[in-house]
């Protein structure tokens, strides 16, 4: 399927849901009175963006997003590297990764909250602690999955072990880490609006929905939920993108249908 | 090439931004203190719900009384003052709005806290138990073996309920609270999954326009008429470590509280500029009063009331929460 077709796939989807809810609330299958139409929360969607407040939020929620996710990155990255090349210390922290890795990062928040005392610090680091996960996992696998003969190969022309980290290794796993990468920004979104609506803040997505809620503007609330989807899929859009130029072959060996 | 060093860039940027806020605070805040008429500390961070109660902050703020005595307030929006006793003790906040039900509930649990100030207190009609247009339930008696939305378990909701109750001759036995947040308050009565909901404004007069729902009782008379509702807190070692920034922060809120006591309007101009409540809403919605000192009897009688409907397990004794009160204003 070529990308415009299947853009107009996506369009015609979203389209049609919108019709439906609007149906449903204009019918009165739905109440107006306690969920304001898709209609009225694009236009005030729309409007969002003439709302200082709003615009500060948005750019201090997406700053502290795409720094934390820079932030796991950068951590996840090489530490994916020691575990995947050393398989000794890959095996004996294994059980205090796979004990970290399933708590649910939102319930860390508190607890970040009280130990953490500024509210940037804090915000990042419940951030950089959940999009940790994915990255340093699809890396430690990615390691694993390197051809072994490409490897062999190097080393019999006599390579050593960073020549064949840089030069193979790495090149090869760099499709599974955006993969990680990709999985991680999702999350990292997720709890940057989270520690906002949690522990509050000057300004933010999740501060803004907090207002919203506490002056009764469901629509608002709504317009500011959309707006925050919009971000994720438009991050998501950009990397998939970039996995598709920059690993065209990845994607020709692996054989994914793109 | 040329896209790694942009992201090498990037992270750098972020590694030398987290470092520099880490460092921050010190040594700046000690070199303004001599300049500030000694200030501990002048530049504060102020949790505040983005609801009427805390308005005399926003006025004295915008009013630039804080500015007057030497003060820099960062208002942060937070959603309640349960989570802002974590962030006062991570010195995320520095001063924070808080319930006194909530406060006082925390003390008995031993956090060490402190009132700086007196925010608002209710007004008839100010927090109320709705029913839906059609509801049986006619008077609080019909309220036997219903069920009542409240925003939290064991606070201000449910205690001014039991309060309610015990006049109908009921107890909080005889009914089941659920918690709802209020912007969910006006799904939850009109699907029925609860009778009544204790609301506050802006949610009453918004409900009661919108979806027709009917006033059953204020539950903020009796016992509980004039009740105190909100205030300022910090924490014990803040107050210890600052007593000339806390004396200057009463007194600019203080200028701000006499003129939110006195005039309606500047209440509604301000209320819309730091919540979600429309100008239009601002001006017909039922405020109560904001109280211009901090009074340990009319708290007391908060805690007193806690422990009778057992939401205290024992006496609290408020005149050893207060922080020194400003000498009273010429």
């Amino acid at each position: 399927m070529t990308i415009g077709a299947r853009t107009l796939r996506g369009a015609v989807g979203v389209a049609g849901f919108l019709a439906a809810a609007e149906a449903a609330i204009r019918t009165g299958l739905l109440d107006a009175r306690l969920l304001p139409p898709p209609s009225v929360v694009l236009r005030e969607a729309a409007l969002l963006p003439a709302d200082p407040v709003f615009t500060a939020g948005l750019t201090g929620t997406v700053s502290r997003w795409l720094g934390g996710l820079a932030l796991a990155i950068a951590l996840a990255v090489p530490l994916g590297v020691l575990l995947g090349s050393l398989p000794g210390v890959e095996r004996a922290t294994r059980p205090l990764l796979e004990f970290l890795r399933p708590i649910p990062s939102v319930a860390l928040i508190p607890l970040a909250i009280l130990l953490v005392p500024d509210d940037f610090l804090m915000k990042v680091s419940v951030i950089v602690y959940a999009s940790l996960w994915p990255i340093l996992i699809n890396t430690v696998y990615g390691l694993r999955e390197v051809d072994p003969l490409a490897k062999d190969s190097l080393r019999a022309f006599g390579f050593g072990r960073a020549s064949v980290l840089l030069r193979v290794s790495l090149p090869s796993t760099a499709p599974f880490i955006v993969t990680g990468v990709r999985l991680s920004a999702g999350i990292a979104l997720v709890l940057a609006v989270s520690a906002e609506l949690l522990a509050g803040g000057a300004e933010g997505l999740g501060v803004f929905v907090i207002r919203a809620g506490s002056g009764n503007r469901t629509d608002l609330m709504l317009a500011a939920v959309l707006w925050a989807g919009l971000g994720g899929m438009a991050c998501n859009a950009a990397l998939v993108a970039a996995e598709r130029r920059v690993f065209r072959w990845h994607h020709l060996r692996s054989g994914v249908a793109s | 090439m040329r896209r790694t060093s942009g992201a090498l860039t990037f992270v750098l940027g972020v590694a030398v931004t987290l470092a520099l806020a880490a460092c921050g605070g010190g040594s700046t805040d000690s070199m303004k203190a001599a300049a500030n008429n000694g200030l501990e500390k002048t530049k504060l961070k102020v949790g505040a719900i983005p609801i009427p109660d805390p308005a005399a902050l926003y006025i004295a703020n915008t009013k630039g009384f804080f500015k007057e005595e030497g003060l820099t307030i960062e208002p942060v929006t937070i959603q309640g003052g349960a989570v802002a006793v974590n962030s006062l003790k991570s010195e995320i906040l520095d001063i924070s709005q808080t319930n006194y039900v909530s406060t006082f509930s925390a003390v008995s649990k031993g956090e060490k806290l402190k009132l700086i100030a007196d925010a608002y207190q209710a007004g008839p009609n100010t927090f109320v138990l709705m029913v839906p247009k059609n509801s049986p339930i006619q008077t609080p008696a019909d309220l036997k073996g219903k069920t009542i939305a409240v925003n939290t378990f064991n606070n201000i909701g449910t205690l001014a309920v039991t309060a309610t109750l015990k006049v109908a001759g009921l107890t909080k036995d005889d009914v089941t609270f659920k918690e709802f947040q209020f912007p969910q308050m006006a799904a939850a009565l009109t699907t029925g999954q609860v009778d009544a909901a204790w609301m506050t404004e802006p949610f009453i007069t918004v409900t009661q326009s919108d979806l027709g729902t009917r006033k059953l009782v204020d539950t903020m008379s009796g016992q509980t008429a004039n009740f105190p509702i909100a205030g300022w807190m910090t924490t014990e070692e803040f107050a210890k470590n600052n007593p000339k920034t806390l004396a200057a922060f009463q007194r600019a809120l203080a200028r701000g509280q006499e003129i939110a006591a006195k005039d309606r309007k500047e209440v509604e101009a301000i209320v819309p500029t730091y919540t979600s409540i429309k100008k239009e809403t601002a001006a017909v919605i039922t405020l109560g009063t904001f109280p211009t000192t901090l009074n340990e009897t009319r708290l007391q009688r908060v805690a007193d009331l806690m422990a009778e409907y057992g939401i205290l397990t024992g006496k609290l004794d408020v005149t050893t929460l207060l922080a020194p009160q400003p000498a009273a204003t010429p």
